[in-house]
Formats: structure tokens, sequence, C-alpha cells
């Protein structure tokens, strides 16, 4: 017999929420940090870490916490976001995703190509962040020209990290509301799965059944 | 120093203040005049008053191995060979004070550097955050980082002696007059009658030291060996903004527009599209064959 259907799915594991929040908080305030340094008309953002002096301190440090998040990240995720076969012709459909014509879109499983995609630009930009870091954490240790170099790619890697946050965050929340409370309280109401990721909902019900 | 001479600042964010007219001075450093006494050095501890720095022997009449952030003048005792014979060739090691300063480019701290009308490139410990950009900026290897206090120090040329109308400490000690001050003009006419007198002498490739890659500086030397500034421990074609450093004065407002971009166009589409609630599925997103 078939059980009641839930109305609630359960998405993300506790500690998935915390790692995700771990690295959603450290990155924010990478960014703040980071522009407050990169743009002289930012600079009074560095109040919100103790002025300049303690911003130039905390900036790497927060970077640690970010690093080591952004790893646990990859290791959590990883097997889920691997692209497939179904990936791309979803990807051919985001124009019609991005014009909320869903019917055209095909069925996404529990992530669909552009949170996967998402999932690995943002490791690859934690790679890049930590690669370029080092030698600004510590610039006497590198030569000028080598400095010059990791300060520009450090820069990009920003504009791009900070581009795809602003999407990341628009999408969660107003755009698709109802997505938030997953990554919040685990569990997304049922309605919201089906009209995002159906497939991952026949998944989950005929596991259950 | 007044802030109507503040010429430039370091992460500034409109035009500095410099609207009066004050000459700008130059300290020149003829090293063929040089007997190698280090009294410069002394004048320079005690005039800042940065205390004694122990040193040992390390094969070198040198007195230390390297500027510190309490040593802003060391003469660095450059042994080399010319023409097959040992020449000492004595640099003065301090900031040069350039008109284009690397350190005052690459600085992100705004009022962390600030370069003065006369010239002077000084900074400001107080603005300072220690992320040692300058240190990395500086075509010349001046500026020195305290790991205590977490700042950059380098020679100020005595600024608050030159506001007074004095010459620097080490100008106004040397006692072979190797060390000369005045306005830059009037030192850059000294520099080449300097150097006249030494080709005259026999030293045929003697030249005045004041690059152009930095606009200048306002410490000059006059080299006896003018061909071959590295063996002074001097670059030979120095830049304010090395390598990709420079591509950062437009990738900074490519990047403010790039995330204004992002911004108005998230805003569009919710204004054009709007959200897409879970009661679009009533409306049959996506078609109810699909649905499980």
């Amino acid at each position: 017999m078939r059980r009641e259907r839930r109305e609630i799915v359960p998405r993300f594991s506790a500690p998935q929420r915390v790692v995700h929040w771990t690295v959603g908080i450290s990155f924010s305030g990478l960014l703040l940090s980071g522009l407050a340094l990169a743009y002289p008309s930012l600079y009074w953002l560095t109040l919100l870490f103790g002025g300049g002096a303690a911003t130039r301190i905390l900036h790497p440090w927060i970077g640690v916490v970010y690093t080591v998040a952004i790893a646990a990240m990859a290791f959590m995720w990883a097997r889920d976001m691997t692209l497939d076969r179904r990936d791309r012709r979803w990807l051919e459909e985001v124009p019609a995703y991005a014009t909320h014509r869903t019917e055209k879109v095909p069925d996404a499983g529990k992530y669909n190509a552009g949170q996967k995609l998402y999932f690995w630009i943002s490791i690859v930009l934690g790679v890049i962040f930590l690669v370029t870091g080092l030698p600004l954490w510590f610039p006497e240790s590198f030569g000028p020209g080598l400095l010059g170099v990791m300060r520009l790619l450090h820069f990009l890697a920003t504009v791009a990290g900070g581009l795809l946050l602003m999407m990341h965050v628009y999408l969660s929340t107003i755009a698709f509301p109802g997505t938030a409370r997953g990554m919040v309280y685990g569990g997304v109401g049922r309605k919201w799965a089906l009209l995002h990721h159906p497939a991952w909902l026949r998944e989950q019900d005929r596991e259950r059944d | 120093m007044a802030t109507l001479d503040v010429k430039r600042i370091s992460a500034g964010t409109t035009p500095a203040p410099a609207i009066r007219e004050v000459r700008d001075y130059a300290k020149l450093v003829d090293v063929s005049r040089c007997i190698g006494c280090k009294g410069c050095e002394v004048a320079c501890k005690e005039w800042n008053d940065l205390g004694v720095e122990p040193t040992a022997n390390f094969g070198s009449y040198q007195s230390h191995q390297d500027l510190s952030p309490r040593t802003w003048l060391l003469m660095r005792f450059n042994e080399v060979e010319v023409d097959g014979d040992l020449r000492w060739l004595i640099t003065k090691s301090a900031c040069l004070h350039c008109e284009e300063p690397g350190c005052l480019e690459a600085c992100p701290a705004p009022g962390a550097v600030v370069q003065y009308s006369n010239g002077i490139v000084d900074f400001n410990q107080d603005e300072c955050i220690g992320c040692q950009f300058c240190v990395t900026g500086c075509p010349f290897d001046i500026p020195r980082f305290d790991d205590v206090t977490r700042k950059v120090y380098k020679c100020n040329l005595c600024i608050d002696r030159v506001e007074a109308g004095l010459e620097p400490a080490c100008v106004k000690t040397c006692p072979t007059q190797a060390i000369t001050w005045g306005t830059k003009d009037v030192m850059e006419r000294l520099a080449d009658s300097k150097v006249a007198a030494l080709r005259e002498r026999g030293f045929e490739h003697a030249a005045v030291y004041d690059p152009e890659g930095v606009g200048g500086t306002h410490m000059m030397y006059v080299l006896p060996h003018g061909d071959r500034p590295q063996d002074y421990g001097l670059p030979e074609a120095p830049v304010a903004q090395a390598g990709a450093l420079s591509g950062f004065s437009w990738l900074r407002p490519a990047g403010a527009w790039l995330f204004g971009l992002g911004a108005v166009a998230t805003l569009l589409h919710y204004l054009t599209y709007g959200p897409l609630t879970p009661d679009a599925v009533d409306e049959g997103h996506p078609p109810p064959e699909e649905r499980p």
C-alpha cells in the first residue's frame, strides 16, 4: 500500500547545510573585505572588520575557513554534481529556463545542469583564490612581478565570484520562492520539488514506496 | 606638512589638494666623493631617533647587511671588478623619492603613502594597513616591514627638517659634500657639471642616475661607472607600475561596471519575469503526464 505523500521532502542534510553556510558566510566576508581593499571608494567597508589594518589581518584567515569549507563542499557534493548527457539537453534550454517557460526545460534530477556548473566553477574559483591569495598574504616571499599577476588574477576571480554569488542569491530567494528553505531547514515543499526537480521527486517517491 | 602641499595620496578617490607653488627639492649623491665614513648613517639614526641595531662582521666594511624598519639609510660597500681592478662602488641605499612612486601606486590604503609638492614621498603609519604591497611595488627594494607593529617604514627625507627650511640630516653631516641638497633644477645642473668633471678625469662612462621610468627621483646619483648601475645595486630601467599591476588601472573600473550591470540585469529580470512560485505546478508546470 502506498504511504501518504509527504508535503515536505528532505533535500539537504545538516552537515551539508553547515558546510554550505560556512562557504556562504566566509565568502561574503571575503567579498566585502576584499572589495574594501580593491576599491578606494569602498574602503569604508573595512570598518565592518575593525579598520584597515584589522581587515588586512582578518581577510586571509577568513580565507582559510573558506578554503576548508570549499574542500568539504567538494568532497560532499562531487558525486551528485557529475554532469551527464541529460545536462547537455538542459543547458540547451537555458533561455527557456531563464524566462520561466519550465514546460520546455527537461526534467532535472536532484541538481540541474546550471547548479552543477555553479558548483564546479565555485570549486575552481576556490582553488584560484587559494593559489593567488597565498602570495598576497606573504608578499615578501614572492617577487614583485609574480605578485602583480597574482593580484590581478585574485581580482578577476573576485569579479567572477561576486557576479555568480549575486545570481545564486537572486535565484534561490526572490526568483524561485521556496528554494531557500531547503538550505535553511533541510526540506523543500512538494510543489517546489515537482516544479524544479521533478525527476528527483519521482526518485524520492519510488524509494519511499 | 600642510594639506596645501599634498600632491598625491595612495588610494585617493579625488584629486589631492595641492595648490601651493613650492620648490621641489633633490638630494644629490656623488659616489665619487664618498669616503665611506658612514656619518650619514649615524646622522639619520640620530635625527630620526631610530636607535642602534646590533650587527656582526660579515666580511665587509658595510655596517649592516640590509635596511630595516629602523635603518632607513645604509651605505652599501659593493665590491666589483672593473677592468681587472677591484673597486668599491659605494651606494647610498635609501628611498629615492620617485616622482611616480611605485609604492604609492601599489598601496590600497587611502593616505598611507603621501607625495608632497616638494618631492618627498612619505609613509603615514597611522593609515598603513601592513599589506606590504608597497614593498613589492618599489623598484628599488627600499620599504621595510616591521613584524611587531605590522607597518612599513622608510626614509622620509627628513621631512620635518625640510619643512623648517633645513637640509636632511645626512646632507648636513657629510664631511666631503658627497651629498648635496637643493632644488631639483639646481641639483640637475650640479650633477651635469660633476659628470663632466669625472669624464675629464677619465671616467668616460660617468652618468647621472635619475631614471625616467619613475618620472625622475628626488635623490639622484652621480655614478663614475654610469654604464653599469646594477653594480651599484641600482636597477637599470625601474618603472613605477611593474608588469601586470599596470592592468589594474583599467580592470578595476571594468570590474565595477560588471558588478553594476549584473545588479541591473537582475533587477530587470525580476521586473520582467517576476518570481516563479511553486503554485506554477497547478498551472501545468511541468506537464501532468510527467508527474509522479
